[in-house]
């Protein structure tokens, strides 16, 4: 079988155990939520995996999505699909803004990612927005509250996302970002154009996000800004792809099971213990497995792509 | 023959005795009451005194046997399931779910705060659950479309700063205030708050004129240039809206900055006064005017524990300080008694006869938090507001809140302007 028809059918199987659990499970909300960080963490494998770019206020395109979603709603009347493009355009449109920052690499990346994500969050809860954003004040869309539709939906983005970072993993782009991540100066002297492969997948990664954080604002139809532009989103996701495996097709999916599924087990149950279970299976990763969870199936022998 | 009219006897008599068993109402050995708790994160210093004001309601009427259910005739016990959301809004949105869909419980009870109250909403109403709410004030939560929530705690943000927009309007012109400002955190708490009393004055033609109108960042930790501005526009009167962080930092940096406005309002002194002398320290309150919640006011409840009664059982169920008694340990007690008196009235425990039995108390009830009033078509609270104080000197390095409006409840005579 070939290559990428085999990561295709892999990929699948994640997708179709979300579709399926909510018939014997019924807090879809829980659900929803796994499908939410499944999708966020493949946006991060894409711009940190890909090419090396933390990106710490990657909240801010979440949100973006999350207001764009609702301004179109509530100002332009639209249906929620047609909203859920304009989550995207928000997201795609904030990510332009902020190529700049792309002058910095590193932690000052990082950081001034965090600050623009920040930046966006008081922009949108300004009151003098009232009108637009409704300010801090929240957003109420309960016209289009419907939970099975956008699971359903939530299901196809990140079907969608997991063919993403297939066609990345199996292409030349995908490699070509993985040039610049290795050592950009080398790539641009093989004939990468480094400038703007790493501005597609910041727009890549910025739509995947915008998208999510739409579908999230369909799903919840009440929310503050607070809600979601939440710091929690992004570490969230972070932790959860480099604990899964960075560049892998399965790698924040498993992540996300094993870290959200213990969360929900026992991290609200008694938080002390998921404080103390969570940091020591962090550290033990760092310090003894770097490249995740998949590298570690791959050493005794099972391949995960 | 006989045998037949036997058999046709006995089938007739099954047939009955399977209807009356049918029509009975299974009585459940507990009511499952479910709720949420921040104990880490931005809102566990609001959320964690309701949860134990709560638990420590559930308690006692566990102690007594159970809570007294109308419908079934009868006392039956509560277990109270209770998850921590740590703050986090994604959490709690799963736990509400979870509460509903897993747990099943009978009554479903928001964490504090609008913000994780918020999540609750479309979850509750697509459940068809009554959400008790203790005290997510936002205004959005309440309109007539929405039966599927009712505010307990304390009044909708639009009705929380009704006496100061009254005082002013009442009051400023007797004292000789004529411009006032307005200084907010850009949340929706303080934010709304801000929009009524700028309306109201605008709308009281009482020729007083909003000199100061500014908003900032909730996250706003420093104002020394902001006292400036405030005092560059020569205000009369001065109205800081924030939480307790904002107000701190405020009323230190005011301190500090030695710019003294005649007529000051914050509202968390009275509400923390014991952390604010700690922090801001006693001079910094001086004739400071605040909100006078229910843990000062000592409300005559007409059923329940009173405050000093409430005070002395909370240091003995929380002892060593551990959880600190305030107005929000007020209010989630409060709501254990506002529930009680619902579930010994409704007819049945359908979801909306309970919120019908609630809103049934309304204006006559008298709780601790004051008089208990519920607009029947939102489920907003629109009682127990809160009469504006002022904290005087008393003695060698003391304080003392006087109550100075409403004036029927006025306690004392207030200084203006500030010396």
């Amino acid at each position: 079988m070939p290559r990428t028809m085999r990561h295709i059918l892999v990929a699948l199987v994640p997708v179709a155990a979300m579709a399926l659990l909510p018939l014997v499970y019924s807090n879809q909300l829980l659900l929803f939520n796994f499908v939410v960080f499944m999708i966020l963490a493949q946006g991060i494998n894409v711009i940190y995996g890909f090419t090396g770019y933390l990106p710490f206020g990657y909240f801010g395109f979440f949100g973006a999505g999350a207001y764009g979603f609702a301004i179109s709603i509530m100002h332009l009347r639209m249906t929620p699909l047609p909203a859920l493009g304009m989550a995207a355009i928000a997201a795609v449109v904030l990510a332009l803004v902020l190529v700049p920052l792309f002058r910095l690499s590193g932690a000052y990346f990082a950081i001034a990612n965090l600050a623009a994500g920040l930046a966006v969050y008081q922009v949108v809860s300004n009151p003098s927005l009232d009108n637009i954003t409704k300010g801090p004040y929240g957003i109420s869309l309960p016209a289009v509250f419907d939970p099975n539709f956008s699971y359903g939906i939530a299901l196809v983005l990140l079907a969608a996302t997991m063919m993403t970072v297939i066609y990345l993993r199996n292409s030349k782009f995908g490699l070509s970002l993985q040039a610049i991540r290795d050592d950009a100066v080398s790539a641009a002297m093989a004939g990468v154009n480094v400038v703007r492969l790493r501005v597609m997948a910041w727009l890549l990664s910025a739509v995947i996000a915008g998208l999510v954080g739409g579908v999230f604002a369909w799903y919840i139809s009440v929310f503050y800004p607070q809600t979601v532009f939440s710091l929690d989103f992004s570490i969230f996701a972070i932790v959860f792809a480099l604990f899964g495996g960075m560049t892998t097709i399965l790698g924040p999916i498993i992540g996300v099971v094993i870290l959200y599924g213990i969360y929900n087990l026992i991290g609200i149950s008694t938080p002390q213990y998921f404080e103390l279970v969570y940091g020591l299976l962090i550290m033990g990763l760092v310090l003894f497995q770097p490249n995740g969870v998949v590298a570690l199936f791959k050493r005794w022998g099972i391949d995960v792509p | 023959m006989a045998m037949r009219k036997i058999f046709f006897i006995f089938f007739v008599a099954s047939l009955v005795a399977v209807a009356c068993r049918a029509g009975a109402t299974e009585v459940p050995k507990q009511i499952k009451i479910g709720t949420l708790y921040a104990s880490s994160g931005t809102f566990a210093p609001l959320s964690m005194p309701v949860h134990y004001g709560l638990k420590l309601w559930v308690d006692r009427m566990n102690a007594e046997g159970g809570v007294y259910i109308k419908a079934y005739g009868k006392r039956i016990p509560i277990k109270l399931i209770s998850y921590d959301d740590q703050s986090n809004t994604a959490t709690a949105a799963s736990l509400y779910d979870q509460l509903i869909t897993q747990d099943k419980v009978n009554i479903l009870i928001a964490d504090a705060g609008s913000v994780l109250t918020s999540v609750a909403l479309p979850i509750a109403r697509e459940h068809k659950m009554l959400l008790i709410d203790p005290i997510g004030i936002g205004a959005p939560f309440f309109t007539p479309d929405s039966p599927y929530i009712v505010l307990i705690g304390g009044p909708v943000s639009t009705i929380w700063c009704k006496n100061i927009h009254e005082f002013i309007t009442d009051e400023g012109p007797k004292l000789g205030i004529k411009r006032v400002a307005i200084l907010y955190s850009t949340n929706d708490f303080t934010g709304t708050q801000a929009n009524t009393i700028r309306k109201a004055i605008e709308k009281s033609r009482t020729g007083i004129k909003v000199v100061y109108d500014q908003g900032v960042p909730t996250s706003t930790t420093s104002y020394t240039v902001i006292i400036n501005g405030i005092k560059a526009a020569k205000p009369d009167a001065v109205i800081e809206l924030g939480y307790p962080i904002n107000d701190i930092s405020f009323l230190r940096n005011l301190r500090e900055s030695g710019v003294k406005f005649k007529w000051l309002f914050t509202s968390y002194p009275g509400m923390e006064t014991e952390h604010f002398e700690k922090t801001v320290g006693v001079k910094g309150l001086y004739y400071v005017y605040t909100d006078m919640p229910a843990s000062i006011m000592n409300y005559k409840a007409a059923f329940g524990m009173s405050l000093p009664e409430f005070h002395a059982a909370w240091n003995k169920q929380y002892p060593g300080g551990k959880v600190g008694f305030d107005f929000n340990s007020v209010v989630g007690y409060t709501t254990g008694l506002v529930l009680e008196k619902a579930l010994g009235s409704a007819a049945s425990m359908d979801q909306l006869a309970l919120r019908q039995a609630i809103v049934g108390l309304s204006g006559k009830l008298k709780t601790l938090d004051g008089t208990f009033a519920v607009d029947p078509k939102t489920g907003a609270q629109i009682g127990e507001t809160m009469p504006i104080g002022q904290i005087l000197p008393s003695g060698k390095d003391g304080i003392k809140l006087i109550v100075v409006y409403p004036k029927q409840l006025a306690t004392g005579k207030l200084v203006y302007p500030a010396p």
